[in-house]
């Protein structure tokens, strides 16, 4: 009965987030769809996050190499103008293999360290891309940015809808790596290393895999958003309040928990959405550092966990 | 290269801190940069003289260390290891961000619309036999051997810093043994903060800092403590020197902008071909 009730529930959300587009004002969907693209990377976030308490702070250089990937491809490849409607596409299909293949590429040395130093060394993953961003700059813009031909932008609803998309299939990845043995492995793994490769688990590999697994929803959410934005500048793409905000996300939500991630992104970006409309004398930024003291000293397991009333 | 010595000082007052506590302090480059910003308005715009300010930052960031002690250490210290490492990131990165965003609004507001936080010797340069020597350089360095010399003889031979050595080593140990994890906690934090944020004084004698550093700093503290190997004070030495001969290399020949590329790059390569680090054994 209580199962029916939940699958009710969730087809009437996304029967209200389908037709969203067409009730909602230009500036909500917008919201909305931001929220979409940081669901999707706070989903990402969790495969390593809360399959194998790995903290990786670095999700948001997936998000942001992609973005830029997307960008340059369509500025600069002298083969995107004969294309036309197609070098989308292609940008697309340059921008998501790359961020993949950086993924598998940097596990190499950041799996050499857990705990606390690996959480900082990935958050040196976006800053390597910030500072290669703006010192190369008749690549990227540098600090002026790049900007993407108009004739490329997606209208609204489209953008909203690829972005819906994508947080579902980011959330749906994650449940169905719950029920997989590759799941099971990762548990294994998060318990204790030594006894899991024991067994035959390989560390490496299955953390490598988890990485490439997490980078690709997160690459596809970057070209979406650079895309959408048609002008990047790596604060709005690479800086530090964006690509910590998926982390944050999941931690607010519970990591470790499917639905996490997902109640987490209402509430951060309900919070946040708030600041705005409130129009306070103090940044927002520092209202919004000062939530995080709040939420990370009094509800360290998220609101899933204080929900489910399974605590730590 | 002065630089180097106050980059293995920030490394090893976090890792200090990080092994005893298991807390994550995100804000600590925040802190370096605030204590920066202490001494540029106590001189700059206050008119005290160097010492004095000196002084004026290490006696508000005692206190700083005792109040961050008891807001984010004290309250979580019983808990387990993994959920003080992720309660530490989130609280300590909502600091860091609160207060550099504070920080830069108002310094912009009634300080100085451009914040940058630097200061100046009156005397720049000193003659010995000819050989002219930058005093800031110097002074610097003597700062950075000096700190590391006390922190070096409290943890060796004062009874909180065998605790504290105590605690990193075996944590439930210690406990067994009757160390008082609060107490030791509270006089790594008071120590530690206040030599961070005097750190970012004399940091700023030569490089000016501004508001938005302070979560780079902090990596590089890390990045020292890695490189160097975890848990070795002649590691984060070696680390921090390392990391101040590659800025001053990178900036000599490549341009400023790519020294934090060096310096990651850096730390991949040892990560890939040295996990251990440079001078550490066992991990």
């Amino acid at each position: 009965m209580r199962v029916w009730i939940g699958w009710a529930l969730l087809l009437l959300v996304l029967v209200g987030l389908a037709l969203v587009p067409m009730v909602l004002t230009r500036d909500l969907v917008t919201a909305l769809f931001f929220t979409f693209i940081f669901l999707t990377l706070a989903a990402n976030y969790d495969v390593l996050g809360g399959f194998l308490r790995h903290i990786n702070l670095g999700q948001g250089a997936f998000f942001g190499l992609a973005a830029y990937a997307t960008a340059v491809v369509l500025t600069r490849a002298p083969w995107s103008p004969k294309l036309g409607a197609l070098a989308v596409w292609v940008a697309v299909g340059v921008a998501i293999p790359l961020t993949a293949i950086f993924a598998a590429l940097v596990a190499y040395p950041l799996f050499q360290v857990r705990g606390p130093y690996f959480a900082v060394i990935t958050f040196g993953l976006v800053l390597i891309l910030q500072q290669i961003v703006l010192n190369t700059s008749r690549l990227s813009g540098g600090s002026y940015g790049v900007t993407i031909p108009a004739r490329y932008y997606p209208s609204l609803p489209t953008a909203y809808y690829a972005g819906l998309a994508l947080a579902i299939g980011a959330v749906l990845i994650n449940s169905f790596i719950a029920r997989s043995r590759l799941g099971i492995a990762f548990h294994a793994l998060r318990d204790s290393e030594e006894a899991a490769a024991a067994i035959g688990i390989d560390p490496f590999r299955h953390k490598q895999t988890a990485m490439v697994i997490a980078s690709v929803p997160s690459a596809a959410a970057g070209c979406i958003f650079a895309l959408f934005m048609g002008h990047l500048y790596m604060e709005t793409v690479l800086g530090t309040d964006v690509t910590l905000l998926p982390v944050i996300i999941a931690m607010v939500g519970g990591s470790g928990h499917v639905l996490g991630p997902v109640l987490g992104a209402v509430i951060v970006r309900g919070l946040d959405i708030g600041l705005v409309y409130a129009a306070l004398p103090v940044p927002n930024l520092a209202l919004y550092g000062l939530m995080l003291v709040g939420i990370g000293l009094f509800l360290p397991g998220g609101i899933v966990h204080v929900l489910t009333r399974k605590g730590r | 290269m002065t630089l180097g010595g106050v980059y293995a000082l920030i490394a090893f007052t976090l890792s200090v801190a990080l092994a005893t506590t298991h807390v994550l302090n995100v804000a600590h480059g925040t802190l370096m940069v605030l204590g920066a910003a202490l001494a540029t308005l106590l001189t700059r715009f206050m008119g005290l003289s160097l010492p004095l300010s000196v002084l004026g930052v290490a006696g508000c960031f005692a206190l700083m260390g005792l109040l961050f002690d008891a807001v984010f250490v004290r309250p979580i210290l019983h808990k387990s290891r993994e959920t003080i490492l992720i309660t530490s990131i989130v609280a300590t990165f909502g600091l860091a961000l609160a207060m550099e965003t504070l920080l830069g609004f108002y310094w912009a507001r009634w300080v100085d619309p451009e914040p940058s936080f630097s200061l100046s010797l009156p005397a720049p340069h000193i003659e010995v036999r000819g050989i002219v020597l930058s005093t800031q350089r110097l002074l610097i360095f003597a700062y950075a051997v000096v700190a590391i010399g006390v922190f070096h003889l409290v943890l060796k031979h004062t009874p909180v810093g065998k605790a504290a050595r105590a605690l990193a080593q075996d944590y439930e140990g210690a406990l067994i043994v009757g160390v008082n994890p609060r107490a030791v906690s509270r006089a790594i934090y008071t120590l530690g903060v206040s030599f961070t944020a005097i750190s970012g004084a004399f940091y700023v004698l030569t490089v000016p800092l501004d508001p938005y550093q302070g979560i780079w700093l902090t990596l590089v503290a890390l990045i020292v403590v890695v490189i160097g190997g975890v848990g070795s004070l002649p590691g984060a030495l070696l680390g921090g020197l390392l990391l101040g001969m590659i800025q001053a290399l990178t900036v000599f020949f490549v341009g400023s902008g790519w020294s934090p590329i060096m310096f990651l790059l850096v730390l991949f390569l040892i990560l890939v071909f040295r996990p251990q680090g440079l001078l550490g054994g066992r991990r």
